[in-house]
């Protein structure tokens, strides 16, 4: 069970760290404006576009890995237990 | 290096580990009579049973003495532990410690590594921001100080506390009734911890606990009219050198 929890809370630190880092390079407007959730920049270059497209993976891989290992698979278990 | 041909100077040392020698190692002893490049001052050739033995220097300085009682002490509880495991039969019980280096040193290491690791990932990739040059000039709408010092801000705010009228006065003496409260309250402050340690009060100076009692009230009533007397006193040599010195500088018409 601690396993499972050490799981969820890794995959939630090291994706909300790549995931609080692309939003501070690309959805932040500034110091005092919205931080991390504004709206990305208009016309993207190449690179922009991987790094939100990354960012999105890392959202989902976040709610779902949390999900998966702290709700999902305890889950499973005490059923079949 | 193997164990059949070792080819280092340890092999012209006897041996005492039991292994047979090879041939010829005789004759190449009887040559070396300095004791090799690297003579041993304890005894070279007598191998401790393990890392933990004591060197003979150690066991010199364990003869008398408190060394020699810790020594028996250890001693005998290292005995202790090894008879419950001999007697033991529970396998685990073996393993009772692991050694600091290497298993928790690098377990530490590892982890202070990671968190260094961090820190520096977030302050290379997501930079905290740099705010422009402060403007003496401009006075900002909202004056506040770091969020972890609200509540001294918050302490301002209590109006009932804080009334807004201080008074103009900007000496002592110019409001002798406000400075001689005062007075009275930091006498007060001090009067107050002494009754706090009483028993000590008591056993340091001549006092019993009743009358500390009443000094403790009375003390500082004592200073405040001292305090407002002499203030009021000094009040009003002190406005006449004011007034000296306003007219000094701009003289009635």
């Amino acid at each position: 069970m601690a396993d499972e929890f050490a799981k969820g809370f890794a995959i939630l630190t090291g994706g909300g760290m790549v995931w609080m880092t692309i939003s501070a390079w690309l959805t932040t407007e500034s110091f005092e404006g919205t931080q991390l959730i504004a709206q990305p920049p208009e016309d993207p270059g190449t690179y922009a576009q991987f790094a939100l497209l990354l960012r999105d993976v890392t959202t989902w891989f976040v709610i779902f890995g949390v999900f998966a290992f702290w709700i999902g698979i305890p889950v499973f278990r005490e059923l079949r237990a | 290096m193997s164990e059949k041909e070792p080819d280092t100077d340890d092999s012209t040392e006897p041996r005492t580990d039991g292994i047979s020698e090879p041939e010829g190692s005789e004759a190449r002893r009887a040559v070396r009579t300095d004791g090799g490049s690297d003579a041993r001052p304890d005894g070279g050739g007598i191998v401790p049973q393990d890392d933990q033995a004591p060197t003979w220097s150690e066991r010199k300085q364990r003869t008398q003495g408190l060394s020699r009682l810790t020594y028996e002490y250890f001693e005998r509880s290292r005995r202790e532990d090894e008879d419950l495991r001999r007697a033991s039969d529970y396998v685990e019980r073996d393993v009772l410690a692991f050694p600091t280096w290497p298993h928790e040193m690098i377990r530490n290491l590892a982890i202070t590594s990671f968190f260094i690791g961090a820190m520096f990932f977030l302050a290379a990739a997501v930079p905290p921001h740099l705010p422009g040059p402060a403007n003496a000039n401009s006075t900002p709408a909202v004056i506040l100080p770091d969020w972890y010092l609200y509540w001294s801000f918050g302490l301002l705010k209590l109006t009932p506390l804080n009334p807004e009228n201080k008074g103009a006065a900007r000496r002592p003496v110019e409001e002798p009734g406000w400075a001689a409260l005062g007075v009275g309250g930091v006498v007060f402050a001090f009067t107050i911890a002494a009754l706090a340690v009483k028993n000590l009060i008591a056993a340091t100076f001549p006092i019993g606990n009743h009358e500390l009692f009443d000094v403790t009230f009375l003390l500082p009533l004592v200073a405040a009219f001292l305090a407002y007397a002499v203030l009021k006193t000094m009040r009003e040599g002190y406005m006449f050198e004011l007034n000296r010195r306003y007219f000094r500088l701009r003289p009635p018409k």
